[in-house]
């Protein structure tokens, strides 16, 4: 889309803003649900299963239901909606007869007071017989294994769909007996058996990266209030307030108007907050009681039983020429699913036959279900996973031949017009804008004297990674009215996770031609807001900035056209210029915003009132490629990793807002640094999770962290508002394989299983033999 | 969190007495770091809950001219941080208590509730082992002296019985060329438990290793001494290669287990590198 011309610059897009709802929120004044407080409130606890597989043969709420203050307590036989096939988790509110991972509810308390609440849960009780349960995916996988589904259960793609992944890739049907196996998927082109032959180099290697947590602040949260006529209000920390209709209206089988969803503000969600996980269940309690209910997850809770990323375990086998052909590749995805249903399947898939330009390749993709907590999404779902296993493949292809390991990658990078894996060509990107930036970076030119600057009980290393995301596409939309006073009001459905709602106010400023400041940005609730899409998959902007874009052009036109009418100018030959509109060349001659904003509410006027309207749905997507480089130093002994200096250098198109953009490359630099060194959802043999606290399960902390150099590129998008990109997956995405290859670097070690953590690297490089091990 | 009674006494007597009245179904609460956890996880479930904060007897950290150090149990990890005279005189201790949680669990944190929780890896009982702290517990019956050696007896379980308070901690004082330190290995810079702790106290005179203690934490049930590492130091000059036969005799003292936070062979592999290590700077520092 063509950009916009106004006769001078407003305040608007490409400026640095720092974020409106910053001081509130470090000052703690903004409203959480956990903060409502309405009157007559009910808490909300569910009684969780503490086995990970095991069938329900009794339960006792009797003693629980006489504690004074218990309003409610509830179990699936007092849920007629609930149907034995539960399709997704939101469907499974409370377990029927089957448990099938621990946490998983079995039955939910309503109480006056917190603490009421959960001396009830003491009081139930509930006998089990405790079945063997599948907890290692690999095994889960094989025929014989204890199933997780009940039989007839479908796969859930809609995860997928929400990601806006990929087209054409033919799913295959499962193998009868793998009763696990709930989605596959092959994508193959060439001879990959003359491939491998005719290599002079082959390469295989099996990667895993383990369940993770999104580690949102804000625990999931709803509250639930029905009124008389039977209308459910729902105040909820969610990624989308429309999809969470729907799937409460789906379960509870209510029609979508009957339910208002009020997105309140959401403490973090990346991917765990887009599907319902607690809000059916605190809707029913609420019509069980008559009373508002809320209920707020404990971090625990959210640990153990929340909706983490799959662990994803990925075979990889490569051949080369001597020279650095290319000649096949063969792989293997297992994704873990947990409980249910839900992957993004064919990410991995794309990024693995075709980032890098396979002649020959066969690639399969399983989704397996394990008796642990149902996936989600998390900031470019399986992503980081493929392309910590491709990239560091990449990078042990290119030592193994002694080349330069950037040259070797851009000589195979995909470009413009390259066949994907699905056969649709590859869209207009930065792959190797981005690349090539990154390898001007000092860290990465210096690498040499960096190194050689250790010593024995410091090594020191320098490692890069190019990774990204296809891009996501759905259908919003947007208003734009002008007011009385000549200011602008847009009101979308967005919820604003990221800082996006500054974002689509600049949009709106310099595609109406006004200042930011005087454009408000509303995220309405269900009832009164366009239809929108999820906040996620990188598509905020890159869609809703576009509806923003297109209502405020709407409105200008409208603007342009009561004024020409007014002034009896032609409309080519007017301006909006310090917020009058002007006939070009005769700035004297005009008629202010607030006179048309004003004429458009008065009493017994003639002249409507300005609303610009934009509900567009999208074809074409924009991948967006960031290249992460790492500095280094590991203590051989312990295994501690010190990280010196990161770079991020990412194509975000156009910086709409360059501050909110650092942020989110910042943030996902972090993530990843994470899920590179320290993160890790562990569990015991029967399925229990060893690590619940965040003291126990890592993130990094400030103290970990270096500072976090941005760079960013902007290569413009044929569609995108502005020629912006999505920008909150990309940086997430290549940090693992950076620091893998920066500890390679480091100690000569090549580890394939993250976390890579310190008694990971120690006892890695004490096993290696004595001549290559650094002395100390 | 369960619902409880909560009793705020003014002094050690008051405290003493409320427990020996309400017993077993008591907690006493310091800075609640380690309880209130425990207590949200549903993991104890105390009917009454004794809050020690309006104990002003507890939080008095003073030096004892030529006799050493005594240690209130509310004295915090940051007081014992910062102080400067813990600095300078007890590094171990001082490095203990700066690695505690963070700056706002230290503010918290006191040295009393590290010890009473007992957790194999508390950051703060290996230098006080290797310090040959004592014990001060008041109770029912009066006060006892506890050997902290002989204070822990398992895995959150330590020689105070439920109506028993731990009122203070007595360090003796050091001898002239001492030296030592306290190094713990985790996976975070800081908010994290330690995989494995070491403290390492020396005294030389000269040119031997006039005594020894060695201290672990986070490989066994209990914080424990190496004394066949020390005694293996002692009367002899600490050469690298004595040290590194300490460190080899640490590693044997050691009886850890895997969990989430790190296998039993990692355990043995940091005992033998840190114990080297606090070794080797406990000998510099007896050398200032
Ligand atoms: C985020 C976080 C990080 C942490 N990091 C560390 C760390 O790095 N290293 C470490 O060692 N610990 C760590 N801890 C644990 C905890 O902070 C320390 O053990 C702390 O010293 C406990 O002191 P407290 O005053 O908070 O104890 P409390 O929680 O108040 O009490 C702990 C136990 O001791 C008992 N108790 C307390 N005082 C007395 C007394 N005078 N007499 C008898 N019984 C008593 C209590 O009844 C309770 O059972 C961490 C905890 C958290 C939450």
């Amino acid at each position: 889309m063509a950009t916009m011309k106004t006769t001078r610059d407003v305040k608007g897009v490409g400026l640095a803003i720092p974020r409106p709802d910053g001081p509130e929120k470090v000052t703690g004044q903004v409203q959480y649900v956990a903060d409502l407080k309405p009157r007559g409130l009910l808490h909300a606890k569910l009684f969780r299963s503490p086995h990970a597989h095991a069938r329900v043969v009794s339960i006792d709420t009797t003693r629980a239901r006489a504690l004074p203050g218990v309003r409610a307590v509830l179990t699936a036989a007092d849920i007629p909606e609930l149907k034995r096939k539960a399709p997704t988790r939101a469907h499974a509110v409370l377990a029927i007869d089957r448990v099938v991972f621990v946490g998983q509810p079995i039955a939910a308390v309503a109480a006056d007071e917190l603490a009421i609440a959960e001396e009830a849960l003491d009081l139930i009780e509930v006998r089990y017989e405790v079945l063997r349960a599948a907890v290692d995916p690999l095994e889960s996988m094989k025929p014989g294994a204890p199933p997780v589904a009940d039989a007839g259960t479908e796969a859930d793609t809609s995860e997928a769909l929400a990601h806006g992944s990929v087209a054409g890739v033919a799913t295959e049907a499962k193998p009868s007996k793998a009763v696990n196996i709930s989605q596959q998927a092959k994508l193959q082109r060439g001879d990959v058996a003359k491939g491998f032959a005719e290599s002079d180099v082959v390469i295989e290697k099996t990667y895993r990266v383990p369940m993770v947590h999104q580690g949102y602040l804000e625990p999931h949260a709803v509250l639930a209030q029905w009124d008389t006529n039977g209308l459910l209000t729902l105040w909820v920390s969610t990624q989308g307030s429309f999809n969470t209709r729907s799937e409460v209206a789906d379960v509870l089988e209510l029609p979508e108007n009957r339910i208002k969803v009020i997105p309140m503000e959401c403490g973090g969600g990346f991917g765990g907050k887009i599907r319902a996980l607690c809000e059916p269940i605190t809707a029913i309690l609420a019509r069980a009681t008559g009373r508002p209910v809320r209920y707020v997850m404990t971090r625990r809770e959210e640990l153990e039983a929340g909706n983490p990323a799959p662990q994803v375990i990925i075979r990889l086998k490569t051949g080369v020429k001597r020279d650095g052909t290319l000649m096949a590749l063969e792989a293997e995805s297992v994704i873990e699913s947990g409980a249910f249903s839900g992957a993004v399947l064919t990410v991995s898939g794309v990024f693995l036959a075709s980032l890098y330009l396979w002649p020959a390749f066969e690639v399969r993709g399983f989704e397996v279900l394990t008796h642990k907590p149902s996936i989600a999404a998390y900031r470019a779902p399986v992503a980081p996973h493929t392309i910590f296993a491709l990239d560091s493949h990449m990078e042990q292809i290119a030592r193994v031949l002694g080349v330069d390991p950037v040259e070797f990658r851009l000589r195979h990078l995909q470009r413009e017009g390259s066949p994907m894996a699905n056969n649709q060509p590859w869209l207009n990107n930065g792959g190797v804008e981005v690349l090539t930036r990154i390898a001007e970076h000092p860290f990465w030119k210096q690498r040499a004297e960096w190194k050689a600057s250790g010593d024995a009980r410091r090594l020191r290393g320098t490692g890069l990674a190019l990774g990204g995301w296809l891009g996501g596409l759905q259908p919003t939309g947007a208003t734009v009215r002008l007011n009385p006073d000549g200011s602008l009001s847009v009101l979308t459905g967005q919820v604003d996770i990221a800082g996006t709602n500054i974002a689509l106010a600049q949009i709106a400023a310099s595609a109406y031609g006004i200042d930011v400041d005087k454009v408000r940005i509303t995220t309405g609730d269900t009832d009164v807001a366009p239809v929108t899409g999820l906040s996620a998959g990188s598509k905020t902007v890159y869609t809703v900035g576009v509806a923003v874009m297109e209502a405020a052009k709407d409105a200008r036109n409208q603007t342009l056209e009561i004024a020409a009418k007014e002034m009896e100018a032609s409309i080519h030959d007017l301006e909006i210029e310090n917020e009058r509109v002007v006939v070009r060349g005769l700035p004297d001659r005009g008629v202010t915003l607030a006179q048309i904003g004003k004429k458009g509410n008065l009493y017994m006027s003639k002249v409507p009132p300005v609303l610009g309207v934009s509900h567009p749905a999208f074809s074409q997507q924009a991948p967006a490629f960031a290249a992460e480089l790492a500095r280094i130093e590991v203590d051989p002994e312990t295994g501690d990793v010190t990280l010196h200096g990161f770079v991020v250098v990412q194509d975000v198109g156009k910086a709409i807002n360059p501050l909110g953009v650092e942020g989110q490359m910042q943030g996902g630099a972090v993530q990843s640094l994470g899920m590179a060194l320290t993160e890790a959802l562990t569990y015991d043999d029967a399925g229990r999770l060893t690590n619940p606290s965040l003291l126990d399960y890592r993130k990094l902390t400030a103290a970990d962290l270096p500072n976090i150099e941005t760079i960013i590129v902007e290569k413009p998008s044929p569609a995108g508002p502005f020629g912006a990109r999505g920008v909150g997956e990309p940086p997430i995405v290549p940090a693992p394989a950076a620091i893998a290859n920066a500890v390679h670097d480091a100690t000569g070690v090549r580890l394939t299983e993250l976390p890579l953590t310190p008694e990971r690297i120690a006892l890695a490089i004490a096993a290696q033999p004595a001549a290559r091990r650094p002395a100390s | 969190m369960r619902r409880f009674q909560l009793a705020l006494p003014r002094n050690i007597d008051e405290c003493v007495k409320f427990l020996a009245e309400r017993g077993p179904e008591t907690k006493v609460i310091a800075g609640g770091t380690d309880l209130l956890p425990q207590m949200k996880n549903g993991l104890l479930k105390p009917a009454a809950v004794v809050d020690l904060s309006g104990v002003a007897d507890l939080r008095t950290l003073r030096r004892q001219d030529g006799s050493g150090l005594r240690v209130g149990a509310s004295v915090t990890a940051r007081e014992i941080e910062r102080d400067a005279y813990v600095r300078s005189a007890y590094p171990a201790l001082a490095e203990s208590g700066a690695l505690v949680g963070s700056v706002q669990i230290r503010n918290l944190a006191t040295v009393g509730g590290n010890l009473c929780n007992a957790a194999p890896s508390a950051d703060m009982a290996p230098p006080l082992l290797a310090l040959e702290a004592e014990a001060v517990v008041a109770g029912p019956r009066g006060r006892r002296r506890v050997s902290l050696s002989d204070f822990f007896t398992g895995v959150r379980r330590t020689v105070l019985a439920p109506d028993e308070l731990l009122v203070e901690l007595i360090v003796p004082a050091l001898g002239p060329r001492s030296g030592g330190q306290y190094l713990r290995h985790t996976p975070r810079r800081e908010l994290d438990i330690a995989v494995v702790g070491v403290a390492s106290q020396i005294t030389m005179s000269d040119g031997v290793c006039a005594k020894a203690r060695i201290a672990l934490a986070a490989v066994a049930p209990t914080p424990i001494r190496a004394t066949a590492a020390e005694q293996a130091l002692e009367g002899r000059p600490l050469t690298a290669e004595q040290i590194g036969r300490a460190a080899t005799l640490a590693v044997e003292a050691a009886r850890p287990i895997s969990d989430q936070r790190g296998s039993a062979d990692f355990r043995r592999h940091l005992v033998a590198v840190l114990t080297r290590r606090t070794l080797t700077t406990a000998l510099e520092r007896a050398a200032r």
